[in-house]
């Protein structure tokens, strides 16, 4: 049996050997995250994700959560689960040890994270958005409000959501009605509904924090007029006792495709005039403090969609290497052939090196934008600062946009591996596929996604960002010429790199110009060549690894791994990026048509 | 957590927990080309599941009376992996005895170095797995306690730790019996007995700060030439049969079909 959730050998590759993520400890904020402490989280959260979260995953997407009277059921074993992760003090992995954090790397809570978002996201989603929940009220509470609120939530007494999404105001956020009235001692009324709130009621936590953009009576319209509130189901006293229920009613639940262990509530504040909330930051400053959670929310999520990819190709390398059906294609006139296992048949090893090279690329491009937040904690100077952020931003869309897009198709492609099976619950395909399909809308569509990408993150303090980012790519190509085995794919990516760097001219000033409709409308299709071509930096960066490790004399063990390394870069530039060039072709020739045609000319 | 100097508890009880870095249960076991020794390149090895029953009993007893608990284990570089999951979990002090001359000598010779470790440790107590899953010997725990001149009870699932002495429920055929035992004295764990808690993430931030020596058999005025052994050797070792494929009972009505499934277990099987 090979591994489940995810493959060890290829996380302690991208931590130690890809990255050498221990050289954050030489900075005396990460001291204690040596190799063999970062070893050893990662594998007791892989200890409790494998015999713990993972069985929860398909009773709790069977069981799903049940609305009654106002109240919501989560499935039942959720319950332990909650309590034993809640015990080891896995929700707030980087945040400040002072408030109940652990002060870990980023990019080793990513690792951790592989595993215990990979073993139920759906459960982990409580974790996750109460996480978010405790930022914004670190990075924006007062010191009151932190002692207030934090340390129960860090700890998962109580969770968190964020109520930002009304059914007239969705991706246009600034479109919101719900109102805030100051009262006379400080405290807001707050009347309004907001719909799919993830984790908006539940029976896990004896309280739970609301973050809730609304707009104070009188406030301009539009997102300049937003405020950010918290508004706790129970009201919290200054001393951080409990006090009445606030008038917050789950008025439903949804039924959704996916993820049914996490309640999507629709929530109504003031329907009998006794919603309180307190102010967090300043008024008319709520969207401010929504885009400084940007980077960590749109992170996770492609974390989430990446975890689905993960488990399903591991998934479908177990039954390809046990399922035997028909002979090898060699042998398909010799009648006393034996039945081969079907990872001998040419197209499902397609299938296979397809999974794998996306799987390590997208393993690498999430931990990197992980590194970068830690090399901006660690950072010399404000230069370094503003590299690494710069970075990060431009890496962020790609990892949220571009990753869940590859990690669905994933999911497709390993059920397609287990024929008639993979489309019947007996196996996990089908809900892996149904769960990972949410990560491409939520938290900012791709559509938003992408947009992002050529609106802001393209032309960013004069495309600066993007030229460093294209510098770091340039600088594994070098090395990668300097290595026999990967001259071709060091070529191919080069040229790949190269022709990005135009086309991003290209789009990026098509944008600014009469034109832009038509922009825009390869927004998608110009974040996806984007991802390509980090996922060809990736790839060739890890064989440039391998193929040193090779050289080396590697153990006995780790050759194959290493080849496969060189594989992956090989089958990717020989076969996705030849696409990629494609595909950056038609974005040149920015073909009309999606512009041009009339809204009737669509039929219908 | 180990009480201040002001919360000093009346009945401090010092705890040596026998810890084996095994195999895990979930690891492809292949016999190595010798034929008599097992591939250990690709395996990953976690705490013999039984000696976490005795951590997690230790730390239970430590919580509750105050008190010290010491983990050791005969092994190479790579058992102090097992030893820093158990302080982890929270135990106090880790020895690991590693020295070439103490393995692969069976279990009697473990059992006397152990033993001669043990002596070194003031100890009120210890707790042992009732054998590791990997040889399945059962011999360790009783054998040390026979070392060290002290009571030996086995197969434990619940203990009761009284002034001076301990009460255990261990369990025999068809039953369970409850004896009492003064201290010092060992015993050995069976699945019941509690269930493990995972190393939580302060637990391993903490635990690389805590003590863990490694010692040779020199240490405890042991030489090589005084550990005999193994008493038994491996001829071969051999993966069991793979099972055969399941047989259908044919037949034209579900009464003949019962007819033959009868027959079959009657006769073939020899089960009624």
């Amino acid at each position: 049996m090979a591994q489940i959730i995810a493959d060890r050998r290829d996380i302690d590759f991208v931590l130690h050997e890809q990255f050498e993520v221990e050289q954050l400890s030489e900075h005396e904020r990460f001291q204690e995250f040596t190799k063999k402490t970062i070893d050893m989280v990662v594998t007791e959260a892989r200890n409790l994700a494998v015999k713990e979260i993972l069985p929860t995953r398909e009773e709790s997407d069977r069981q799903g959560c049940v609305f009654e009277d106002g109240k919501v059921t989560v499935p039942e074993c959720f319950h332990r689960v909650w309590e034993l992760y809640k015990e080891g003090e896995w929700l707030a992995m980087p945040e400040d040890p002072e408030y109940g954090g652990q002060g870990m790397p980023t990019c080793v809570a990513l690792a951790a994270s592989d595993y215990l978002v990979g073993a139920n996201y759906a459960f982990m989603m409580y974790s996750g958005l109460t996480h978010g929940a405790g930022k914004l009220v670190e990075a924006f509470g007062t010191e009151q409000q932190k002692k207030m609120f934090l340390k129960k939530m860090y700890t998962g007494e109580w969770t968190g959501t964020m109520l930002l999404t009304e059914p007239e105001a969705g991706s246009d956020v600034g479109a919101l009605t719900t109102a805030a009235v100051k009262n006379d001692d400080g405290t807001y009324s707050i009347a309004g509904s907001k719909i799919f709130i993830s984790s908006g009621e539940h029976d896990m936590a004896e309280n739970i924090i609301h973050p809730v953009l609304a707009r104070i009576e009188g406030a301009p319209a539009g997102t300049k007029g937003i405020s950010l509130f918290i508004v706790p189901k129970f009201w919290v006293n200054e001393d951080g006792s409990l006090g009445e229920l606030n008038d917050v009613v789950c008025t439903g639940i949804e039924e959704k495709m996916g993820i049914h262990g996490n309640s999507t509530c629709s929530l109504t504040m003031g329907g009998k005039g006794g919603c309180r909330g307190l102010l967090l930051g300043e008024e008319n400053k709520g969207m401010r403090a929504m885009f400084l959670m940007m980077n960590d929310a749109r992170l996770l999520v492609g974390l989430q969609g990446y975890t689905c990819a993960s488990n399903a190709y591991l998934y479908a390398l177990n039954y390809a290497r046990e399922r035997v059906q028909g002979k090898n294609l060699l042998k398909m006139m010799d009648k006393d052939a034996p039945s081969v296992p079907i990872i001998q048949h040419p197209d499902v090893r397609r299938m296979l090196i397809t999974m794998k090279a996306f799987t390590e690329g997208m393993r690498s491009l999430l931990y990197y934008a992980g590194l970068c937040e830690d090399r901006i904690k660690v950072a010399a100077d404000a230069d370094e600062t503003a590299k690494w952020q710069g970075i990060a931003d431009v890496l962020i869309p790609i990892c949220k946009g571009y990753v869940t897009e590859r990690a669905f198709e994933i999911c497709s492609t390993a059920l397609q591996v287990y024929g008639g099976y993979g489309y019947i619950k007996d196996y996990p395909l089908e809900q892996l596929l149904r769960d990972v399909r949410i990560t491409l809308i939520y938290e900012g569509t791709n559509g938003i996604q992408a947009m992002d990408l050529l609106g802001r993150k393209l032309g960013m303090n004069k495309g600066k960002p993007v030229m460093d980012l294209l510098g770091e790519m340039q600088q594994i190509v070098a090395q990668a010429k300097q290595i026999d085995v990967l001259q071709a794919p060091a070529a191919a990516t080069e040229k790949a790199i190269n022709r990005l760097a135009e086309v991003g001219m290209q789009i990026g000033a098509t944008a600014m110009s009469p034109k832009v409709l038509e922009a825009f409308s390869f927004a998608h299709p110009f974040m996806m060549v984007t991802g390509d071509v980090v996922m060809a930096w990736m790839l060739l960066w890890r064989a440039v690894l391998a193929a040193q490790k090779l050289e080396k004399g590697a153990k006995k063990k780790d050759v194959a791994f290493y080849e496969g390394q060189i594989k992956s870069i090989d089958f990717f530039a020989g076969q996705m990026l030849p696409i990629t060039m494609g595909k950056m072709e038609a974005i040149m020739a920015m073909n009309p048509a999606a512009i041009e045609i009339s809204e009737e000319s669509f039929g219908g | 957590m180990l009480p201040g100097p002001g919360a000093r508890k009346e009945k401090n009880v010092d705890i040596v927990v026998l810890l084996k870095q095994v195999p895990a249960t979930e690891s492809l076991i292949q016999v190595a080309d010798d034929g008599v020794s097992i591939k250990t390149e690709e395996l990953k090895w976690v705490i013999n599941p039984y000696d976490e029953f005795a951590v997690e009993e230790a730390l239970r007893i430590r919580e509750a009376q105050g008190g010290s608990v010491t983990v050791l284990s005969v092994g190479t570089d790579k058992a102090v992996e097992a030893i820093r999951t158990a302080l982890a979990m929270g135990a106090d002090t880790g020895v690991l005895v590693n020295d070439p001359a103490a393995l692969g000598k069976g279990a009697l010779a473990t059992a006397r170095v152990l033993a001669a470790a043990v002596k070194q440790i003031p100890f009120d107590l210890v707790i042992a797995g009732q054998r590791a899953v990997d040889a399945d010997q059962f011999q360790v725990g009783p054998a040390v306690a026979e070392y060290l001149r002290i009571p030996n009870v086995s197969m434990v699932i619940k203990t009761e730790l009284l002034d001076g002495s301990i009460r255990c429920h261990r369990t025999i055929e068809g039953g369970t019996v409850v004896v009492e035992s003064p201290l010092p004295m060992l015993f050995t764990t069976q699945r019941g007995l509690n269930e493990p808690r995972y190393a939580s993430l302060p637990g391993i931030m903490k635990a690389k700060k805590k003590p863990l020596e490694t010692k040779t058999l020199a240490d405890f005025g042991l030489d090589a030439g005084a550990l005999e052994g193994p008493t038994a050797r491996i001829r071969a070792l051999s993966p069991p049969a793979e099972r055969g494929g399941g047989r259908i009972i044919e037949g034209e009505s579900a009464a003949e079909k019962a007819a033959a499934l009868v027959k079959a277990l009657h006769e073939e099987a020899k089960v009624i």
